[in-house]
């Protein structure tokens, strides 16, 4: 998993120069992570990351590695879950659990009774079933190709019946089935409606605007869509404003176009339909080698905040709750799954992004550390979600180890309450 | 509370509920995999059936796994296993086969030694599968001596019938999973390019 270390200086040269000088591309027929890659670069040791589909043992599981401020801890929550990633929790208390590669939607039941929380698979098979919403009762999971409805599925949970036959909505929502970035997230805005990105169909080109790289917005039935913002290359994560019901969302910036970035972003959208950016202007305001125009960043809206370049930046959510500090009251957690495309490895951690006065800018700082090792430039575990619970504490879902920790906080002794 | 939620017949009706409300064609639950619950010596056997007990398959269009890297063999287990890659064959020997124990048979074939090829090669076919693989780059993924990485597979020694298939299958885009980054590699390959790869793979280390 370690980027061989001889390619390392060659590898940072041609990326401090890559972004104002444009080497010619390799022909189409490179798998889809590598699109993009310039010929000078065909030999890098660089490419994702193989998420493990097998259960991690508990006593594997490095949640002693995590670090936090003082007065958190961390906690093993639910495991064996291979390739948990996005959360949604149902009015009951299931935590429903979308993943990629293993096909797996899982539910969590709310069965605190000392022992193992007991997890069921409640659908398999599936083309990377990444998204999963919950609203009245219902369901919502969305796969790259299809979008499914499972109806008063926690009383079947309860009740140990079989998992109801799901209603189907693909027709009806009608997006793209593109592989690549087509996997969901999904999230019900304060407006009641269903908020769905649309990732670019590759890793830099240029995109039809009301299809692609986009974030959508429907009806919880898939009628009545809307585009809500254009230019975002890739989006999966994003909540809304606890008090302006903003929709702040991270993007996953380029791939191949140098060591440190462009970087990730963490965006605001005041106003349904801005740009973003891609695929011509990226992050704070570069403009794309290939594509863009001197006036590319003309009429983008720049980020809110950058999250660095490569790191992954996926699942996001204020902090509304009761049991950690004032100082975190409307912050966001941000989950940053790990680079892949960069020799020096950044992310897997948590950020916390605080808010300017004026709401439209915010300050990201680690929250939780540990799973990156710096001196061997390796990784244990990689954060692609969090999820507040009722009682104030955070869920964080690690893919890597198909498990969740919940992190709670106590006053330090040293520290008057 | 809720300790009948623990017993496993539950989460197998769970599991097989899900995926038929999913509209897929299921067995009957009952129906696992041969394997299942046998001690490892006789899910090698089973195993070995066809791949040959040593893991070098003596069987057309049935691949070795001697010395196939353990992520290999265990992915495409559970892309057989969770119906992610669709093979009539594989899919029935999979189901409901533990993690553990895929694991630790993966473990078992890892280990095996790599025997010699049948046959002679064909030292033109040879020297043009491997100037194509040079050009594809196939090297930068499964190693420069083609003996695989995690969950890229060994080439090197493997049957050529089997390699032959399995890369049309990739162009053809028959051949399933969550990986597609082969399907991308193979698009547009010829059926003459491809055997002279599968050639050069198989008799990679072959005295000529």
């Amino acid at each position: 998993m370690t980027p061989s270390r001889q390619f390392v200086l060659a590898l940072t040269a041609a990326g401090v120069v890559s972004l104002s000088l444009a080497t010619p591309l390799l022909a189409d027929d490179e798998p889809a992570w590598a699109q993009g890659r310039s010929s000078d670069m065909a030999d890098s040791p660089l490419s994702p990351h193989a998420t493990p589909m097998t259960v991690t043992n508990e006593e594997d599981i490095p949640v002693d590695h995590l670090r936090m401020p003082d007065g958190f801890s961390a906690e093993i929550w639910a495991h064996g879950m291979p390739g948990a990633r996005m959360m949604a929790r149902g009015d009951d208390g299931t935590l429903f659990i979308g993943t990629r590669g293993i096909g797996r939607v899982y539910a969590v039941l709310d069965n605190d009774d000392g022992e193992d929380r007991e997890h069921v698979i409640i659908a398999e098979g599936l083309t990377q079933p990444n998204g999963v919403a919950f609203k009245d009762g219902s369901l919502y999971v969305a796969a790259i190709n299809r979008i499914f409805r499972y109806d008063d599925i926690e009383s079947h949970l309860a009740n140990g019946d079989d998992i109801p036959e799901p209603e189907e909505l693909t027709e009806a929502f009608g997006l793209p089935d593109d592989e690549h970035h087509g996997w969901k997230f999904l999230a019900f805005g304060p407006d009641g409606r269903l908020y769905v990105p649309v990732g670019a169909p590759c890793n830099g080109c240029e995109v039809d605007e009301d299809t692609h790289a986009t974030i959508h917005s429907f009806e919880p039935d898939g009628s009545d869509m809307r585009v809500e913002a254009r230019g975002v290359r890739n989006s999966v994560g994003f909540d809304f404003h606890p008090e302006t019901d903003e929709l702040w969302f991270t993007d996953n910036g380029q791939d191949w176009l140098g060591e440190h970035g462009p970087q990730d972003e963490l965006n605001r959208l005041s106003e349904s339909g801005e740009h973003f950016g891609f695929p011509y202007c990226h992050a704070h305001g570069l403009i794309d080698p290939d594509l863009g125009s001197d006036d590319a960043c003309d009429g983008v809206t720049m980020p809110a905040a950058m999250m660095g370049g490569h790191a992954a930046a996926l699942g996001m959510r204020f902090y509304t709750g009761d049991m950690f500090p004032e100082e975190y009251q409307n912050a966001i957690f941000i989950a940053r799954r790990g680079s892949w495309n960069r020799t020096l490895s950044v992310g897997y951690d948590i950020q916390v992004a605080h808010l300017s006065e004026d709401g439209e800018r915010a300050a990201i700082s680690p929250f939780m550390v540990g799973l990156l090792d710096p001196r061997e430039n390796d990784f244990s575990g990689r954060p692609v979600d969090v999820l507040q619970m009722p009682d104030g504490s955070l869920l964080v879902a690690d893919e890597q180890n198909g498990a969740i920790y919940r992190i709670s906080y106590e006053t330090p002794d040293y520290m008057e309450e | 509370m809720r300790l009948s939620t623990r017993a496993p017949w539950r989460r197998a009706l769970v599991v097989w509920g899900g995926a038929a409300a999913l509209g897929m064609s299921l067995p009957a639950a009952s129906e696992d995999a041969p394997a299942v619950g046998l001690p490892f010596e006789a899910q090698v056997q089973v195993c070995g059936a066809c791949h040959g007990n040593d893991g070098n398959s003596q069987e057309t269009g049935t691949p070795s796994l001697a010395g196939q890297p353990e992520l290999t063999i265990v992915n495409q287990m559970i892309y057989f296993r969770e119906r992610l890659r669709q093979n009539e064959v594989m899919t029935p020997q999979a189901r409901g086969l533990p993690d553990n124990e895929i694991q630790a048979l993966a473990a078992y074939f890892h280990e095996q030694p790599v025997a010699p090829p049948d046959g002679e090669p064909d030292p033109e076919l040879k020297a043009r599968g491997q100037e194509l693989a040079s050009q594809q780059r196939c090297a930068s993924c499964h190693q420069s001596d083609y003996s695989g990485r995690e969950q890229m597979p060994r080439l090197a020694g493997q049957r050529e019938d089997y390699l032959v298939a399995a890369m049309v299958a990739y162009r053809d885009r028959t051949r399933g999973g969550p990986d597609t980054t082969m399907i991308d590699v193979m698009r547009g390959m010829s059926d003459d390019d491809i055997e002279a790869m599968a050639h050069y793979f198989t008799y990679l280390h072959t005295e000529e």
